[in-house]
Order: structure tokens, then sequence, then C-alpha cells
């Protein structure tokens, strides 16, 4: 009896987890499924359960109301210049937190963590200020730059450096005569490839839905990104839906991608090997 | 590197752009929210055979995300746009700063042409003071849409929902029992209407000229338990508006009537409920109550770029006193024109095969000239939101109407001079 | 060469200096620039003239504010209901799928990761018709599961009215942050989990622990500190609890404002209430509940050994 309970639990483990992921992918479905059909058809009850034919349409809709593909472009561009920046200032600022002590270590983190504490939009006037002081207004740059002083980074790596980098490591090279660009360029970056995967993968993503700061720097619908762009489409009374909802299935794809070149990195077991 | 090279290529394309032969041409900027940022579109060969060297961008965005960019550009006055179409409920917000310019003053002296606009929408944008901030350009007249089939079931006549309001939740209760449907989506609609019917002159809908929260007043008592009655006669569908289950009713004739602006006409027919088509008709709302259901208006920001503001006023001019323009985003939009001398056009007196058949414009139009501005303050946003807020509490969890309407007073009060 | 060395001293300083230069300008400056709003009254559209000092009347009323409170207590409600199953449910799945899944392990990551990547246009139309009352499929699985014997004793008899009804909209919203949010954490474990090396497992096996031994003696201690991360961002994220809520009352906060959260509130105040000052007080208000709990996460998770 206790042998086949054994057997028993696994397996129930697996239902429950492929269970899981039905309800996971469900909305995401009806997205795409949503994506091909009108906005007649959409807001029907019940909703469309499989793919209708509008999908052709919506496409037509999205790219006459909008300069959809260039929005598509200004996505991309700030999305993968901000996760660049992030990714070395945060690796850098984090490893310092972590490795190392310094004078006014703790009061500078709990400043850094402060940031994240006050909701975004209270920051949407002096963030507009400081753009229009730095003549960014309309530049893709404040969307990227500010960003990357990313409080959540910073976090993240030092808390990934604080578990996956044996302090050792670290003394042992600076013996060995490394400098202390070398340790962390030698060292500390490729111990930190799950981390950077992670963090690279977040940055992307909160680059490509951000809102907030493309409603306050961006004045030109040339200059959207798609968040602010497909948005632009929506009104209490009369959004074209369907053209809506290609437009957010579309921009979803990038991230898709991205996710499964990074998985590989972020959960491949190879790190292990490294640090051994 | 790649970086690097991209920042330097566009900075020194920006600043190419800067020394080229750019400055000959002038432009000038439209910030619109959808729709209007359509109608806006449609006007511009007009403004190019006005003023061929002058550009129009528009930038549009989402209605709220519109304002609240408008807000945080008003507020640090950096660019700003030289037109500003504003949304009739947050006008009353925008007035109360000093951040429009007040076009009853040279060179503009909008009152020169107050005649030409329907009178209560011109109202609407001039302050107690005098000034006027914004220039209306589409209104909302209020109309009570019916399906004539369901009525027919329950063997009532229009006249039957327009007597009186008591009278409209009593045939409310015949076309549940006849046919199963909702009289209406929401008992808040219900509430929505009846405090804006009856108000005094000199009084806003929540606030009087002093600032006193009017709220405890029979107006606020008599919305509150009309409302109630629907909601305890299982009257409403209890469906908030724009969501997949309001458009669901319509189509399913699972709601008899709607109390909206005349535009919702054309949404029904276009995608909410195209299938209905012939089914509807119009009425005016129920005794004699006369609403406006949303309008557009354009601005001028007080610390626009100077040079630009004859241009901008000009703009403003082509669509909102133009009669061309106006009817043209009536017939392509469905914005009802603010302008009076549209409403001879024969359009007005075609029938609509969505309301079978009824020359419905007309009895808009009349609404249209009944409507009565009413005194905005700046805490309307949120008055609203506390007495939308107490009557979720009377009708969901049986609160007394007494009691609710006299906690509003009291958060009112709070808020009232702040 | 040898003199542009770093010293270890001067290391740190230099690792630093990027992200501080920005942290200076775009971090530091609009905190500031919201500490000194919380003292004045401002009415934005006026400009940054139409500015005058208050002294702490902002904060007087935020704190008699009873919708301030109110917002507040079912801020709590919805990160304790939506903050506490992510990481219940998240720590050991992505041991689980460390441990267990082999092939299948990226897709199905993949496919928790899904909802943290769908825009929150989407999401808002996608949860409007699955919480439908009458035909929404959440409501149409509950009536299937009602037939199950001894659970539909627990579950409510009638169709849900899960967006009108004040008492089901908190769990509405806490169902959709935590099917947010839950592959996200799925993933910041399994990162963490791969850091542990394998031979921990192997000479545990050996000594004949089972696997919930394992877990409980090995992954938990192994992963702590991503546990504190994690926990740390969703009660910081939690207690800023905006964009679900804001999207599925359509901005207002819901009937008898149950999905009021306070930064809701807070924007609401701001920007539909034209109210800066209050709304810079408040989120300074808001500010110290996160950072006194966010300390005590700290406190909570602080190693032993130190």
């Amino acid at each position: 009896m206790r042998r086949q309970a054994q057997h028993m639990a696994p397996w129930a483990a697996y239902c429950l987890v492929g269970l899981g992921t039905l309800i996971m992918l469900a909305p995401f479905y009806f997205m795409f499924v949503f994506a091909t059909h009108s906005r007649s058809e959409i807001f029907s009850l019940p909703p469309p359960m499989w793919f209708g034919d509008d999908l052709a349409n919506n496409l037509a809709i999205l790219t006459k109301r909008l300069p959809f593909w260039r929005n598509l472009g200004w996505s991309l561009y700030v999305g993968i210049a901000s996760t660049l920046l992030t990714l070395l200032f945060c690796s850098m600022g984090g490893y310092a937190f972590a490795m190392f002590e310094f004078r006014f270590k703790k009061a500078l983190f709990a400043l850094v963590m402060g940031t994240m504490l006050l909701p975004s939009f209270m920051n949407m006037i002096p963030s507009f200020m400081i753009m229009d002081l730095l003549g960014w207004i309309d530049q893709p740059r404040a969307l990227y730059i500010p960003g990357a002083a990313s409080a959540f980074g910073i976090f993240l790596m030092r808390q990934f450096v604080g578990s996956a980098i044996p302090r050792e490591l670290v003394e042992a090279a600076r013996m060995d005569g490394c400098s202390e660009l070398g340790i962390y360029a030698r060292i500390v970056l490729p111990l930190l490839k799950p981390a950077l995967g992670t963090l690279g993968l977040i940055t992307f993503i909160a680059s490509w839905n951000n809102f907030i700061g493309p409603l306050v720097v961006m004045r030109s619908p040339d200059m959207y990104t798609l968040p602010l762009a497909l948005r632009s489409l929506q009104s209490p009374v009369d959004t074209e839906w369907g053209a809506l909802m290609a437009g957010s299935a579309i921009a979803t794809l990038p991230l898709i991608v991205l996710f499964v070149l990074c998985s590989k990195q972020l959960i491949s077991g190879l790190t292990v090997g490294a640090v051994k | 590197m790649r970086l690097a090279a991209r920042t330097l290529v566009g900075i020194c394309t920006s600043v190419g752009l800067l020394a080229g032969p750019a400055a000959a041409q002038q432009s000038i900027t439209v910030a619109a929210f959808p729709a209007v940022d359509e109608i806006v579109r449609a006007a511009l060969p007009a403004w190019q055979q006005l003023h061929p060297t002058v550009a129009v961008k528009v930038v549009s965005r989402e209605l709220n995300d519109h304002h609240t960019a408008m807000t945080t550009a008003l507020s640090t006055a950096v660019y700003l746009p030289d037109v500003m179409a504003l949304e009739v409920g947050y006008l009353g917000r925008f007035a109360q700063g000093a951040g429009l310019e007040d076009l009853a003053r040279p060179p503009y002296e909008l009152r020169r042409y107050q005649a030409r606009f329907v009178p209560y929408a011109f109202e609407q944008a001039s302050t107690p003071a005098g000034a006027v901030l914004a220039v209306p350009t589409d209104i909302g007249p209020g109309t009570l849409l019916y399906r004539q089939d369901l009525l027919a079931k329950a063997g009532l006549g229009e006249a039957n929902l327009t007597g009186s309001w008591e009278g409209y939740v009593a045939a409310g209760v015949k076309i549940k029992a006849a046919t199963g449907a909702y009289l209406l989506a929401h008992a808040r609609d219900m509430k929505d209407i009846l405090i804006r019917t009856g108000i005094q002159p000199g009084e806003g809908m929540y606030f009087d000229k002093d600032s006193r929260p009017l709220v405890t007043t029979a107006r606020f008592v008599r919305a509150f338990e009309l409302a109630r009655a629907v909601r305890q006669q299982k009257l409403d569908a209890r469906v908030t508006a724009w969501s997949s289950d309001w458009s669901e009713g319509f189509k399913r004739g699972g709601v008899a009537t709607q109390m909206s602006g005349a535009w919702l006409a054309g949404h029904l027919n276009n995608w909410l409920a195209p299938s209905t088509r012939g089914l509807w008709r119009a009425a005016q709302l129920p005794e004699g109550a006369f609403a406006a259901y949303g309008g557009t208006f354009f601005a001028i920001p007080r610390l626009a770029d100077a040079a630009n503001k004859p241009l901008a006023w000009q703009f403003i001019q082509l669509m909102t006193l133009n009669r061309a323009r106006q009817l043209a985003a009536f017939k392509s939009q469905d914005a009802f024109p603010a302008l009076l001398e549209t409403y001879d056009d024969a359009f007005f007196d075609e029938p609509l095969a969505f309301l079978g058949g009824q020359r419905a414009r007309r009895d808009w139009r009349t609404a249209a000239g009944q409507i009565r501005a009413v005194q905005v303050h700046k805490q309307d946003a949120f008055a609203r939101e506390v007495i939308d807020t107490e009557l979720d509490k009377v009708l969901e969890r049986g609160k007394a109407i007494d009691r609710a309407l006299a906690d509003a007073q009291r958060l009112l009060q709070q808020r009232a001079l702040r | 060469m040898k003199h542009l060395r770093l010293s270890p001293r001067w290391a740190p300083y230099a690792l630093l200096a990027p992200f501080l230069l920005l942290f200076l300008v775009f971090g530091l400056f609009p905190l500031a620039f919201s500490l000194y709003l919380s003292f004045q009254s401002w009415e934005p559209t006026s400009g940054l003239a139409a500015m005058h000092y208050v002294g702490l009347d902002n904060f007087a009323f935020a704190l008699r504010d009873e919708w301030f409170w109110k917002s507040l207590a079912n801020t709590g409600w919805l990160a304790l209901a939506s903050g506490l199953p992510q990481h219940l449910v998240a720590i050991p799945l992505a041991s689980f799928l460390h441990l267990g899944f082999k092939r299948w392990r990226n897709a199905v990551v993949g496919a928790y990761f899904l909802p943290y990547i769908t825009s929150s246009v989407a999401i808002a139309i996608l949860f409007s018709s699955l919480f439908s009352t009458d035909y929404g499929l959440i409501n149409l699985l509950l009536a299937l599961l009602r037939e199950v014997p001894l659970l539909g004793a627990l579950l409510p008899a009638q169709a849900v009215d899960w967006l009108n009804d004040p008492d089901a909209l908190k769990p509405a919203i806490s169902m959709i942050v935590f099917w947010r949010y839950v592959g996200f954490n799925v993933v910041l474990y399994l990162a963490a989990l791969q850091t542990i090396p394998p031979d921990l497992y192997e000479a545990a096996t050996m000594d004949g622990a089972g696997r919930l031994q394992q877990f409980f003696h090995i992954t938990l201690p192994s992963i702590r500190p991503m546990i504190f991360f994690g926990v740390t961002l969703s009660v910081i994220g939690g207690l800023q609890l905006f964009e679900e809520p804001f999207i599925l009352t359509g901005g207002k906060g819901g009937s008898d404002q149950a999905g009021m959260t306070a930064a809701v509130y807070l924007y609401r105040n701001a920007f539909d209430f034209n109210d800066f000052g209050a709304a810079s007080a408040m989120s300074w208000l808001l500010f110290l509940v996160v950072a006194l709990l966010t300390w005590l996460t700290n406190r909570a998770f602080r190693p032993r050994t130190r």
C-alpha cells in the first residue's frame, strides 16, 4: 500500500501541474482567438472559442490607424537598449553592494530601495520636468537610460551575488593579481549568467509593457512604443477591440521568443558546472 | 559601441533637422482622443486649402491618458499642444485652474459667436466670472432608447415609459413579467439621470455656488429611492456599461431600454447589437427630463506658443463654426453638432433604419435646445464617486437612504473647500 | 597600466558610479519633488506657480480621510490574498519542476510565465469576459464543480456576480494577480535552484532522506535569499497594487470601492480629483507602511548565522 501511495504521489503532482498549465494558458489562448474576430463577436457571450476569419481585417485597421510597425520597431529598440544598459549597471552595482564594505553602504542601499516604495505615477510630473530640462522629450533615450538605474535590478543582483558567488573565489582571484574590473568581468559576470538571464528577461518585459514612461515623454504618435500606441485605439465608447487584440497578440510574440532564448540560460544547469 | 554610434547618428540627424529648412514651414499641434482625432484628420484637406503652408500634427491618446497627459503638460507648461480637445467630464476640472486661455477676451471675443452655439454647451464652458475657456464642438443630447418589440409584447406603448419616472418603473415590472427582459442595465443609470433633473438655477449637480453640498435634498432622495425600487423589483441587469455582458444584453433582447446620448444608436447599429436593427425606437427622456451625455470642446492652453495662437484659433473656428465640417463630423462619427446653423440640414430629417425608420434626429435636435447647463464644481468628480459608492451600499448592503446621503454629505463637506 | 588599477577600497565606488549617477538624477529628484509636494496645495492645471505651502495640512487631511483608511484596508486584504498563495505555490512547484521534469520543463515554465507577459489591455477584456455572471467561463466551471459531491458544498450555490458584488470583487482581483505573477516567482525560484550543487541531494539520498526531507533541509535553506527577494517584491508590489484593480474596475475602484487599493485612490486623487498635495501626502504615508513591512520582512529573513 505504502509503495503504491508513493507511486501515486508524483502522478497526482504531474496532473496538478498539467491542470495549472492549462489554466495559465487559457487567457492567453483567448487573446489569439480574439485577435481573429470582429469586435461584435468578441463582445458576445459566451465569447468565441475557436479562431475566426477577421485577422486580416483587424490588421488592416491596426495599420491604418497606427504606424504600427514603426511603434513595434521603437519598442524593440528601447527594449534592447534598456536591457543591455540595465544588465551592465545593475550587475556592477549589485556586485559592489554584495561583496564590498564601504561607507554609507547601508544608508545608500536603503535609499535605493526607497525609490521602489513610491507608486510610479507619482513621478510623472517630476520626470517630465527632468526630461524637458535634458531635452529628451520624444527621444527614445528618455525611456532606456533612466530605467537602467533600476532599484529592482540592484536588489536582484545583490541577492544573487550573495548566494551564488563564493567570497573565497573573489579573494583568491585578488591574491592571484587579478584587477578589480578583471574579477568583475571574468569571474563575477559568468557566474551571474542565470541572474543576468532573469534580470534581462524581466527588464525587457518591463520595458516592452512600460506604459507610464512613454505616456510622459513621448509627444508624437510616430515615437510611441506599443502599449501607448495600442491604447490610443481605445475609447470609452468606440474601440476596435479586434484590432487591439491583434496588436496585443503580435506584441507578445517577441516576448515569447525571448523567453525561449532565455529559459535555456535560466534553467539549464550550466551554471552549476561553473561553480564547481 | 553600436549603441553609442546609433545615439550619435540620432543626435546628428536631429541637429541637422533643426538647422535645415524646416523652419520655413509652420505647424500646429492638436492633442485629441479617439473619434475626435478622426474628425480632426478629416478636416485637414479643408485646412490645407485655407493654410497651405501650415501643417497640422494630430497627437492622439486614449481618453483618460489624453487628459492625464494634458494635466502633466499644463502643470509644467512645456510641450503644450496648440489646440487641446477636452471631454465635457474633464472640462470642469480643467476650467478650475488658470491653464486655459480666456476666449471671451480679445483677440478671440468668442461671445460674438455665442448665439450660433447650442446654449447649454456654450454656458458649460463659461465660468461664473464670465470667462469662456473652450468652444463646444459636439454634444450628446440625452435620449431614451427602447425596444419597440418588447414593449408591444407587454402591451405597452411609448407613453407608458415617458409619462413619469414612477410610470417608467411600473412599465418595467410589466415588461419583466411579459418578456423576462430587464428594464435597464443598472440601477445606477436611474440615479444618474434623476440627480440631473430639477436642478435649480445657480445650483450645481452636487454643490451650490457657495460649495455647500446638496446631496441630502429631495432630488437625491428621489433618485436613490427610484434606483432602489428598480433593484428591489429586480428590474436591472446589474451590468456595467461597455462590458461584454452589457453588449450581450442588447443582442439577446435582455434589456428593454437604455438612457444615453443620441450617439449610442450609432454604436448599437455599428457593432454593439447590429442584429437588432429595426427593433429599437428613441423617445425623449421620461417626465420631460433633458440631459446631456458627453460632449467635446476645443481649448487653447494659455502658455502655449504665442506665435501659433492665431493659427490655433483659426483651426478651432474651422472645426466649430464651419457648417460643412460640423455636418461632416455628424455624418461620419455621430458627433452631434454644437453649431445651431447646421440644424436646418436635410440630414436631420432622414429616417434611421436602426430605429425602424424613425426620424429621431429631429427629437434630438429639440432636446439639444432644452438642456440646461449645470454649474460645475471642482469636486464634482469626487462627489460623483461618493454618491456612486453610497448608492452601492444602499443597493448591495441594504443601507438606509437617509443614512447613506447623510454620510455622503459629511464626506463632501470635508472636501468641498480643499 | 599598473597605476590605473583600482584598489579594492575604491572599486565599489567605481562599480557603483554609473548606477549612482542615473539614480541621483532620475530616482532621487522625483522622490524629493513628491516630498516637497506633500506640503503644498497644488491644482496642477494652473502650472507650477500655483503651488502654495500648507504645512502638514495634507497629512492631517489624509489621516482623517475615511476613504484613505478604507483603501489601506483593501490593499492589505488584497496583498495578503494574492501574495501569500503565489509563494506557497511557486516554491514547491519550482522545486518539483527542478527535480521532476526533464524534457517538458521549459515548456511548462513557459506556460506559467505567459500571464506575466500578457499586456494589461488584453487582460482587461479577457477577464471581463471570463468573469461574466451568466456566461463567463469561471462561473461555468464553478457550476460543473458544484456537481462534485464533497466539493459542491464548499462552493457558492448561485452564479457569482464577480464584478458587481463587492464581496466577490476582491477574490476576483486576487485571482488575477495570482495568475499573473505566480509564474514570475517560479522563474525566480528555478534560477535560484540552479545554484544548489546536485551532490548535496545525492548525499542526502545516500543518507536515506526522502523528498520531503530534502525539500525542507536542503532546498528551502538554499534558496532563502531568493525567497527573501521574492517575498519583498510581493510585499512592495502587493501594497502598491494598481494595474489589476484599475483595469478590472474601469479605473474607478469597483462596487462599494471594494477594489480601490491605496495606489488606485492615490491616482484618482492626483489625476481625477486634481489634488496632488493630498495624493503626495498619502503616497508618503503608504511609503511608511511599505517601508515598515519591508523592514519586517528583512528581519524575518535575516541569516541566523550572523
